[in-house]
């Protein structure tokens, strides 16, 4: 399969010349059209600033970025945001919905900015909240529903407009056990059903074990890599927990 | 230690802090300009005519009360700071520190934020205080130099004045900070609109509404009862029948509501209201016009209560205008999607619709005050002008006597004193003449001395002779009439069109001496005071002498004008000596009155600069809070809208795009209450000039008057401008994403 982001010699520093931080030293990896990759690490290990690197919010200090061919380090402040609007979709951990609208309002908003025409708004919004299951809550207000319901309201507004990749923060994060597994569901069911390429940033094991594939980050560099491959998840999320225990708990780090 | 920690705090903080500096300082810079005029060591030069302690008394009164507005202002920017920074408290909480310490030192802080705002408002106040010098020293028609001085009472009363509402304030936010939670504290910046609920406050202006309707309901059946007549013109039958009906449809609105309550749903019914309310002002305001207009004999007290009225139904056109906003909005929204689906305009709306529906409150209270400060600054220069056009118009003579015979039902009774003793007491005092004239009013038909009825009253007339000698004493040509001829004399406040018809109708009159034609030149229109005429009448007959001869005397007057202004004193003591001899009303029922020209335009100056001042304070005050609360509101929820629009900035909506969103907002937010002030304070005005109309041609002039108020638009115009653009840097920073 073709790659539909590829990531060279990424790096990204902080501070000033006496002072330097190094938040990314030097990754390079690439996503495949329709996969769903997670990245994993500890904090400080530099998850965020990478997908913040590659939404556009931040700018790296070297190395390259393709989204679909095009260099998304080069675009100038103008075309970022007409950038973002047709090709990313997120999710973020704490909602990032708006409190003044209505759950169908906070998805048709999505549609509204990247011009849809109005004849189609109501249907798409009809059609993605079907599949996501939101269809008896799309008049109500975020602060009437539970914290699930708003995250797959939130993932039906990054999915919308059918972005090449969909970027999650720690989706899970705000939320508990049986809303995690739900709303895990659901994005694996984006990623399988409608294609979707997934890019997601996690430190839970369990939610990293929907992926087909995950990257290990730590202090900056690329760790490791786990395929999925054909093991069953509970097959998988062992793997991930034995390298887990490698990063963190390996020989080095114990006297 | 943690006095030194309240400095650097209060050091640092200076930029936070800025709004209160600046809203404290203007308050301080108003209060004490105003109010240095009452110092007592303020001695403008105004002459020895004047009496300036009439003056500063009133002004004291009239500040401190309009003063007392201010302390809600103090309170609200107190609040907004206390929600800036509550989240700096929450982690001195977390730390250990103790929240009433938080509270004191917080005290502190805004007290010394305080303090420093006294120093630079009274310094400004200085330069201030020139400008009303400057009015004042016009207003009494001297020229006047700059000169700077500190006036130690009004610094005390001033400092006094603030470190007490400081305290007073300081006390409220002490108690409020030690009640608050440390988690809501730390959550405070982040927390949404819990819920999208409308607060209460509509169903209790409703409820006092509907009482209002049942009392203007019965008000109007009690008017009915008792001065209804079958022979009033239509437009005063309908004026009323109409403030019966028009009541009780609004007491069927609500009872219909009640009963198909589900149906009609809340928003539905307080529309209706609001139709009722605007219908009821209506005909409310009809009340005052026609019974100016047709005489209607309903007193003074019921005009009075009928302008409550009007008041109130349009306080809650207001409130039910606001309140319905976010409704109109909404049903809007529904109805068109290609609107609702346009770019960011589901943001946009939701913005508005939230803040509508939070707020609707305070922005109503706005409106209110902002209708009453607009009207405040549009009728001053009315009041104002009215009052001193006349002025120059009752005090054309320096002594005039004047005699009524209202309530004299005997012809032996009626007035024939020459008032001797005045002349008298201006010999005794060394005070000369130049012109005095001892004159009579006659009735030209002996017949119609019974006619007691206020539209009914008889012109009276003046022999040729005491008209000229009038006229000569005011400086006008002389005048002549040929045998069996008449002309006549005109008040400036009669219209064209009364002059006409009159006229038309009189140009012969049937006297007791003979029929008299009216002259070639039929009218004269030189301003000559008011007592030459009769009670409710602007014209007088001038008839040739020998006719006269023939005629009942019923009024006797006397002008005098002197060589000199007579002293505030002597004037003082004239008026004692002609009021123990000539009572207002003597057994008989004349009533006698003296009028000097000195005493008049000094009451009339000092109360008229009082009034202009404390107008203009009142409306500057006014106009200030709302201004103040309506932009640090908005300031108020930066937080939520950083997030908010950090949202819409994820979205990939351009910068560009969030720019002309955050204006959209804020001219809506700015414009809705300003809009709805102008609409009703324009409708007030309005209404107001109607009614006063003549009093303003004959007084001031509409030219001038427009002038005027276009100054005040314009002032007013850039005062708001300064709060929008300041505002709207303010907003732009804290949603800003680079901070």
């Amino acid at each position: 399969m073709e790659p539909i982001l590829k990531l060279e010699h990424i790096q990204k520093y902080y501070g000033n010349e006496g002072n330097i931080t190094k938040a990314i030293k030097d990754i390079s990896f690439s996503v495949e059209t329709g996969e769903f990759l997670a990245i994993m690490g500890a904090s400080g290990s530099g998850k965020t600033t990478m997908l913040n690197c590659i939404s556009t919010i931040d700018t790296v200090s070297a190395g390259h970025i393709y989204l679909d061919g095009t260099d998304v380090t080069e675009i100038n402040e103008k075309q970022i945001a007409q950038f973002r609007r047709e090709n990313l979709g997120f999710v973020f951990q704490d909602f990032n919905l708006l409190d003044t609208l209505t759950i169908s309002e906070n998805i048709a908003l999505a549609l509204a900015i990247n011009k849809t025409p109005v004849k189609e708004v109501e249907p798409r919004i009809l059609d993605i909240a079907g599949k996501l299951n939101i269809c008896d809550i799309l008049d109500k207000y975020p602060y009437q529903v539970s914290g699930g319901q708003k995250q797959r309201c939130a993932c039906a507004r990054a999915m919308i407009n059918h972005p090449k990749l969909l970027l999650a923060d720690e989706p899970t994060g705000a939320l508990d056990s049986h809303s995690s597994q739900m709303l895990l569901s659901t994005i694996q069911s984006i990623n399988e059903q409608m294609g979707a390429t997934i890019l997601m940033v996690t430190h839970d094991t369990f939610t990293a074990s929907y992926a087909n594939r995950i990257l290990f980050l730590q202090d900056g560099e690329l760790f490791t890599e786990l395929r999925k491959g054909s093991d069953s998840r509970s097959a998988f999320f062992d793997k991930i927990l034995s390298v887990l225990t490698m990063i963190g708990g390996g020989q080095n780090h114990v006297y | 230690m943690y006095t030194k920690f309240v400095f650097r705090n209060a050091k640092r903080s200076v930029k936070d802090y800025l709004v209160y500096i600046v809203t404290l300082t203007i308050c301080v810079t108003l209060f004490y300009s105003f109010l240095s005029i009452s110092s007592s060591y303020y001695k403008p030069d105004i002459g020895s005519e004047y009496d300036f302690t009439l003056l500063s008394d009133g002004m004291k009164m009239a500040i401190c009360g309009v003063t007392l507005i201010l302390l809600f202002l103090i309170r609200f920017v107190n609040n907004y700071m206390l929600c800036r920074k509550q989240k700096e408290f929450a982690i001195q909480a977390v730390m250990g520190m103790e929240q009433k310490t938080i509270g004191r030192l917080f005290f502190a802080e805004t007290f010394v934020m305080g303090m420093i705002s006294i120093a630079i408002g009274i310094f400004f106040g200085v330069f201030c205080s020139q400008f009303i010098t400057a009015m004042l020293l016009t207003s009494y028609g001297k020229s006047y130099e700059l000169s700077w001085t500190l006036f130690p009472d009004t610094v005390m009363l001033t400092v006094a004045f603030f470190v007490f509402s400081f305290l007073v304030v300081g006390a409220f936010n002490t108690r409020t900070i030690r009640q608050k939670k440390i988690i809501d504290m730390l959550a405070a910046d982040r927390e949404n609109d819990p819920a999208l609920k409308k607060s209460r406050w509509i169903g209790i202006a409703t409820i006092l509404f509907e009482l209002f309707t049942i009392w203007m309901c019965v008000t109007g059946v009690q008017k009915v009862w008792f001065y209804y007549d079958s022979r009033f013109a239509m437009s005063v039958k309908i004026m009323f029948w109409g403030n019966i009906i028009l009541p009780i449809v609004t007491l069927l609105w609500s009872a219909l509501w009640l009963i198909r309550k589900k149906k009609y749903g809340f928003p539905k019914f307080v529309f209706g209201l609001l139709i009722c309310a605007a219908l009821n002002a209506c005909i409310a305001g009809s009340v005052p016009a026609l019974s100016n207009e047709y005489y209607l004999p309903l007193g003074t007290g019921t005009i009075n209560q009928y302008l409550l009225f009007i008041l109130i139904d349009l306080i809650f056109f207001i409130c039910t205008l606001i309140y319905l906003a976010s409704n109109f909005i909404v049903v809007w929204k529904e109805k068109s999607p290609e609107h609702r689906y346009k770019n960011e305009n589901l943001f946009f709306l939701g913005q508005i619709i939230s803040k509508l529906n939070t707020t609707s409150k305070t922005m109503t209270l706005v409106s209110i005050t902002l209708v009453l400060a607009i009207s405040m600054f549009v009728v001053a220069p009315i009041l104002v002008g009215w009052a001193s056009g006349y002025l120059d118009v009752r005090s054309m003579y320096d002594v005039q006597i004047s005699s009524r015979y209202n309530s004299v039902y005997n012809e032996e009774n009626l007035p024939r004193d020459n008032y001797e003793l005045v002349t008298d007491f201006l010999d005794e005092h060394g005070i000369k003449t130049d012109n005095d004239c001892t004159f009579s009013l006659y009735l030209p038909n002996k017949d119609d001395f019974h006619n007691r009825e206020k539209y009914d009253f008889p012109v009276l007339a003046i022999s040729l002779s005491d008209y000229n000698a009038i006229r000569e004493m005011l400086g006008y040509e002389q005048i002549a009439l040929s045998e069996n001829e008449f002309t006549t004399q005109w008040q400036s406040i009669a219209t064209d069109e009364d002059l006409d018809s009159f006229l038309k109708e009189h140009n012969r009159i049937m006297t007791d001496a003979g029929e008299l034609t009216l002259s070639e030149h039929s009218f004269y229109e030189e301003a000559m005071g008011e007592t030459v005429y009769n009670s409710y009448t602007d014209v007088l007959y001038i008839l040739p002498d020998s006719v006269c001869e023939d005629l009942l005397p019923v009024i006797r007057n006397r002008y005098i004008t002197t060589s000199e202004t007579i002293s505030y004193k002597n004037a003082r003591a004239l008026e004692q000596v002609f009021s123990d001899e000539y009572p207002e009303m003597t057994e008989d029922g004349v009533s006698y009155a003296i009028r000097l020209s000195t005493l008049q335009i000094n009451s009339a100056k000092a109360t008229n600069f009082v009034l202009q001042a404390a107008m203009i304070y009142g409306a500057v005050v006014l106009m200030v809070i709302c201004l103040t609360i309506l932009s640090l509101q908005q300031l108020l929820d930066a937080g939520k809208f950083k997030y908010r629009f950090s949202v819409l900035r994820k979205l990939g909506v351009e910068e560009q795009q969030i720019e002309k969103l955050v204006l959209k907002q804020l001219g809506v937010w700015f414009g809705l209450p300003i809009f709805v002030a102008i609409f009703v304070s324009a409708i007030l005005i309005t209404y107001f000039i109607q009614t006063v109309s003549a009093e303003i041609s004959a007084y001031i002039g509409f030219g001038a008057l427009m002038s005027q108020i276009g100054m005040i638009v314009g002032a007013l115009t850039l005062l708001l401008v300064c709060y929008f653009i300041s505002t709207w840097i303010l907003f732009k920073k804290s949603i800003s994403h680079k901070v």
